[in-house]
């Protein structure tokens, strides 16, 4: 079986924990909780004739409290840009974080998801911005880790450019 | 004491850590016997050999014993740690660790420390730390909305003053008699003052302002009865509705003071009202002016009831009482306090042993020309 590590970046209360528990557990809490350090977990996905083992590292977020190690993405293989789109600011700390940690992940396969797309009315990413981002060959997907949507299609979407 | 583990083993597997050494052969291997709770996370590793799988165990320890040979190769005086991480036993329960490279004695370690209290307590800091960083941002980005929204409607009323004030200068065109005009004269500068203080509220939010909120430092200079005279213009027909008099001839003394002349104005057409709503038919305001070598102390007598000591604490409070008919009086009162305290003057107020009370300001005398 094909083994592939994945990580999920992000500044702290994007919902990275959310995206994994939906994705690995099909669960979802209300109730936010930090992530201190790193959880590591894992699913295989079917994708045509192969069987992929995605281990999947949940890090912490990337705040002024705390600093992501860059030795933790030693060997990713495709790695998620995480953002809350009801905190625009969220999505200037993404484009930072990827710039920081471009050279460590070179060209492995990435995705910006905007998460809680379930919260229309709060949303503070604009139609013209996420062209912005397409227009810079970002691959951009909305999701819902309450909902679930979008989260399946992210993982597997990352799993397929990873074996291409 | 658990058998065969000597005292100072037994107390490091009491504070949860295991120790191991590197072998010569690169493989890890347990000083005294592996912790039950390292046993029960990891079942591959019961049995003590030199070269336990480590890293077959753990992704995250795999990936940090590639930093610790690192660490291991320097030699003395090196030492990292991998970072706190989560393990899930069998049951699924998380169980928090850290792990630490380091050379002592010539002999490579690497210790694992099941993390305890102390974490415990770290996470809970880090997680409020967080809960309200993500508050903060939600309320700035609330506040640049609202920010918006006030732009929007003070536009709007701009735009709508506008209309009124050129409507009132046709009015003043049109033949009528000199109390007409006079008193469309009024309308049309208190309309064009409502425009400024509209701009002011503009300035305030753009941050550009050197207005209400943030005129400390400002030098500005106002001439105190060309103050009090366009105050009395603009609240002499309220005065004269409610048929309550103005006395001012203790007050006419020509004096700059440090303070920007519009804020003045609004102060003392602000203690103006203030006076007014506590006077009844009859009654009379009067103000005096009394200068000193640096200062001139302004007072507003009224000769309403006396201010209750209940009263008195909310009294240049920004917001009294949302239902109270006397919050907006007490706006008032701060909106003084916030202009005195800018430009490094005073307010207060007290009763009058004959009855009624004295709002009074003191300003600083301007030195310059």
């Amino acid at each position: 079986m094909i083994q592939k590590k994945v990580c999920l970046l992000g500044t702290s209360g994007v919902g990275k924990t959310s995206l994994i528990k939906r994705f690995v557990d099909q669960s979802f809490s209300e109730k936010y909780l930090t992530t201190v350090g790193v959880t590591i977990e894992k699913k295989t996905v079917e994708l045509d004739n192969n069987s992929v083992s995605l281990v999947i590292w949940d890090l912490a977020g990337d705040d002024d409290f705390q600093r992501m190690q860059t030795s933790y993405l030693r060997g990713t293989s495709g790695y998620f840009l995480v953002v809350d789109g009801t905190r625009r600011v969220t999505l200037d700390q993404a484009m930072e974080l990827q710039k920081r940690v471009a050279d460590q992940l070179g060209s492995a396969p990435f995705l910006l998801l905007l998460n809680k797309s379930d919260l229309t009315t709060q949303w503070e990413i604009d139609e013209a911005r996420m062209t912005g981002l397409t227009n810079e060959n970002f691959t951009v997907l909305k999701t819902s880790a309450r909902k679930g949507a979008g989260v399946e299609e992210a993982f597997t979407t990352l799993a397929q450019r990873m074996l291409a | 004491m658990p058998d065969g583990a000597s005292p100072a083993q037994a107390v490091l597997e009491a504070l949860g850590y295991a120790i191991f050494a590197r072998t010569e052969n690169g493989g890890l291997r347990s000083l005294g016997k592996i912790p039950p709770w390292l046993a029960a996370l990891w079942p591959a590793i019961q049995k003590n050999d030199d070269c336990l799988p480590l890293g077959e165990a753990s992704p995250f320890l795999e990936n940090f014993l590639i930093d610790a040979e690192e660490c291991w190769r320097k030699g003395a005086d090196q030492q990292i740690k991998s970072g706190p991480w989560v393990e899930r036993d069998a049951s699924g329960a998380a169980v928090e660790l850290e792990a630490t490279a380091l050379t002592t004695n010539e002999q490579a370690l690497l210790i694992l420390e099941r993390l305890g209290e102390a974490f415990a307590a770290k996470k809970e800091v880090l997680q409020r730390a967080r809960e309200t960083l993500i508050a903060q941002q939600r309320l700035n980005s609330e506040i640049q909305k609202k920010e918006i929204l006030l732009h929007c409607v003070a536009d709007e009323m701009s735009a709508a003053l506008a209309n009124v004030i050129t409507s009132l200068r046709l009015i003043e065109q049109e033949d009528s008699g000199p109390r007409t005009r006079a008193l469309l004269g009024l309308a049309t500068r208190a309309t064009q003052e409502q425009q400024t203080l509209i701009h002011r509220i503009l300035e305030v939010f753009e941050g550009e302002l050197r207005g209400v909120h943030d005129s400390a430092g400002d030098r500005s200079v106002a001439g105190w009865s060309k103050a009090l005279r366009q105050a009395i213009e603009s609240v002499a027909p309220l005065f004269e509705e409610k048929g309550v008099k103005v006395d001012t001839s203790a007050a006419t003394v020509a004096v700059r003071v440090t303070v920007d002349p519009i804020q003045l104005e609004r102060v003392c057409l602000n203690l103006f009202e203030n006076a007014l709503e506590r006077s009844r038919s009859g009654d009379t305001v009067v103000v005096r002016a009394e200068e000193s070598a640096e200062t001139l102390l302004v007072s507003f007598e009224d000769q309403g009831a006396f201010v209750t000591p209940e009263m008195r604490e909310n009294f240049f409070a920004q917001w009294s009482s949302p239902n109270d008919a006397s919050s907006a009086s007490a706006l008032r009162l701060h909106f003084c306090r916030i202009v005195m305290e800018n430009c490094g003057g005073e307010i207060d107020f007290d009763s009058l042993p004959a009855g009624g009370n004295r709002f009074w300001i003191r300003l600083t005398k301007s030195t310059g020309a």
